[in-house]
């Protein structure tokens, strides 16, 4: 017979596997429990009480949604137009500076957002950095509408650049050359090679960009204040709200989450697009 | 561009090119007539890629003049650089790249851009007929074999009616029976087309197979040049003897010359071994280095009497290993072991194995001396 040395080794290598499934099982229900219960609580409240539905349709909820789509909007513009190229530049460049210039696109995502907010203030606010030459040309940021997007571009960029810059850099620079020799020029080829290739990338990005502009609430509220139909996005009406009337809260935030949803629709069927494509 | 559209390119190409990175110098130099196929044959590394992408314009040389159908798209002197994009070379890699967003058609028809609609559609049509890809048009590279995605990618390149096709290893990626069948219709296609074509390659089969002409490339040099069974078949330069891979390299002295035979006889220096071979403008009792290629030796288990080769030798079988598509046998003839390929069908009928006594049997024109490196 064997050893008993020789019997706890042969031992422990089916029983370690058979016990990762039902450890990996319990983990699995109880996060994905954790992740909806919250969720489910929310609609079931909110269907549960006709209030709720009837406050929807209340000015303060339109001027606060219009508001976060609007922002968002110009904010997702923004963020595309400088953005991509910034991150093709980064993508394909080797050199030092660009590898720091890496890390600090990754800041804003470690940053606290309230933190955020405060160094916003103290960089463009009145007292700030560029507080005086903005105020001279007539400029002052903090509490206005473009402080909103200010916030949102400075917390959501990132997303969108990481993605974007992953996603050049998975087109294959040999792919470029063929594309060139074929009669098409640098500028061509990226138009007609390279941006559809990173496509699926870049949809990525501008999916967790936009639904992290959407969300957004510490660096608003320290940089732009929470004025009604001004500054007042959804996630700072549904604080707002939730100092008088949890019913409208819990509207406004059912509506927030609609969104957000419709923003992870748009991801999964851009992966199953790109799924598609890999097989 | 639409001018260039049923336009055939009757003009060769050519050039020279010096490129260096770091340590690394390569020098070229090159001239391929419409419809002919000149094969760039050396090791890895030798700087054959390179060469191909300083072509292409994707690589910039240190000096040179490239002409492309007949039209300077580079030189050194007068600093002409047109992009690649404008040069009308066309590139066929190892790896093929088509691009996998796009279907086997719309890879056809991606160079066609400036092309009128119509005119894209009659040239899409007659290339997918060429290239007999009917079927896949719809389908997307990652979805169709091997050989097909080299058939698609070739006319890819071929499209836009380039006026040079470069072909970086353009076999690397297949398995060898498809190879051999994939060569002759790669030939085939580009002498239709009537494009001159560079082709880059490692394997001598390729090389003799399919080039007009070789030139032997080492170490960012040209080694030899010319008809590519000159070149490679009977190899008279030790290094290119090498490179090509000469299985049986003799250094032997000259004992006699026959000048009324044309030929002339050789020993190895203690005497235990001789060959007959051509006769060269060499001085007798000198030494030379003579090449047999291991295909051109003939095994016999008995003494081959009444053969019209000259050289017979005696000898014991040493090694027997398997050499794709057959064997090689190993004949410790005296001195010298002597290097010969035969079937595994010839192996099995005379039942060969190590310890055999077994007579080398090969012409006099078989063997071809070979200039040792100064």
């Amino acid at each position: 017979m064997a050893s008993p040395l020789k019997r706890l080794v042969t031992d422990t290598g089916p029983m370690g596997s058979s016990i990762r499934i039902p450890v990996g099982s319990i983990a699995t229900a109880l996060y994905v429990a954790f992740i909806c219960l919250p969720i489910l609580a929310l609609l079931v409240r909110a269907l549960s009480q006709e209030v709720a539905l009837a406050s929807l349709l209340n000015d303060n909820v339109l001027q606060a949604l219009w508001l976060s789509l609007f922002t968002s909007t110009i904010s997702m513009v923004v963020v595309v137009v400088v953005g991509t190229p910034f991150a093709l530049s980064l993508a394909r460049s080797s050199s030092a500076v660009m590898r720091v210039v890496d890390q600090i696109v990754e800041l804003p995502i470690i940053l606290p957002p309230v933190v955020a907010g405060v160094a916003m203030l103290l960089a463009f606010g009145r007292q700030g950095i560029l507080g005086p030459p903005l105020a001279h040309l007539g400029i002052s940021l903090p509490f206005t509408t473009m402080a909103v997007i200010f916030a949102q571009i400075f917390v959501a960029a990132p997303f969108y650049i990481r993605s974007a810059k992953l996603g050049f850099m998975a087109v294959p620079r040999e792919y470029e050359a063929i594309s060139q020799t074929l009669g098409l020029s640098p500028w061509r080829t990226f138009l007609k090679l390279t941006l559809p290739m990173a496509t699926p990338s870049l949809l990525t990005g501008l999916a967790l960009a936009w639904a992290r502009a959407l969300s957004e609430f510490g660096a608003t509220i320290m940089f732009a204040g929470n004025l009604m139909g001004e500054t007042q996005t959804m996630p700072l009406a549904i604080m707002t709200a939730m100092e008088t009337s949890l019913e409208s809260a819990i509207a406004l935030s059912v509506i927030l989450l609609a969104l957000a949803l419709l923003v992870l629709g748009a991801l999964g069927l851009i992966s199953r697009y790109r799924w598609r494509e890999s097989t | 561009m639409s001018s260039a559209q049923g336009e055939s390119s009757s003009f060769r190409s050519s050039g020279w090119v010096r490129y260096q990175i770091g340590q690394f110098n390569l020098e070229a130099q090159w001239e391929v007539e419409p419809g002919q196929l000149l094969t760039l044959f050396g090791p890895s590394g030798a700087g054959k890629t390179t060469l191909l992408r300083a072509i292409a314009g994707l690589l910039q040389p240190l000096e040179g003049h490239i002409e492309i159908g007949g039209r300077p798209v580079y030189d050194g002197v007068t600093s002409i650089f047109v992009p690649p994009h404008l040069r009308r070379a066309g590139l066929l890699t190892q790896g093929y790249h088509l691009f996998p967003h796009l279907t086997v058609a719309g890879n056809i028809g991606y160079g066609l851009i400036d092309w009128t609609p119509e005119g894209r559609r009659r040239r899409l049509a007659e290339l997918v007929e060429m290239f007999q890809l009917g079927e896949l048009v719809n389908r997307r590279p990652h979805q169709i074999s091997g050989g097909q995605q080299q058939r698609a990618a070739l006319a890819r390149a071929l499209a836009p009616m380039p006026a040079l096709m470069l072909l970086d290893e353009p076999f690397n990626s297949l398995d060898i029976e498809l190879r051999r069948t994939l060569r002759s219709e790669l030939r085939t296609r580009l002498r239709e087309a009537g494009v001159p074509a560079i082709m880059v390659t490692h394997d001598i089969e390729e090389a003799i197979s399919m080039a007009d002409t070789v030139q032997v490339i080492n170490k960012g040099k040209l080694e030899a040049a010319g008809a590519p069974l000159e070149v490679l078949g009977q190899p008279g330069h030790g290094r290119v003897a090498r490179l090509v891979g000469v299985e049986n390299l003799l250094s032997l002295v000259i004992t006699s010359l026959h000048p009324q035979d044309g030929t002339m006889v050789c020993a190895v220096p203690s005497g235990s071994l001789q060959l007959e071979v051509p006769l060269s403008d060499v001085a007798s009792s000198s030494r030379v280095t003579v090449g047999v290629r291991a295909s051109d030796i003939i095994l016999s288990d008995t003494e081959p009497r009444g053969s019209s080769a000259r050289n017979r030798l005696p000898g014991v079988v040493s090694a027997i290993e398997l050499r794709p598509p057959g064997y090689q046998v190993t004949l410790a003839c005296g001195d010298v072991d002597l290097k010969c390929h035969i079937t595994g069908t010839s192996l099995n009928e005379m039942c060969i194995a190590t310890g055999d006594n077994l007579w080398a049997v090969f012409k006099a024109s078989s063997c071809f001396l070979v200039s040792d490196e100064e």
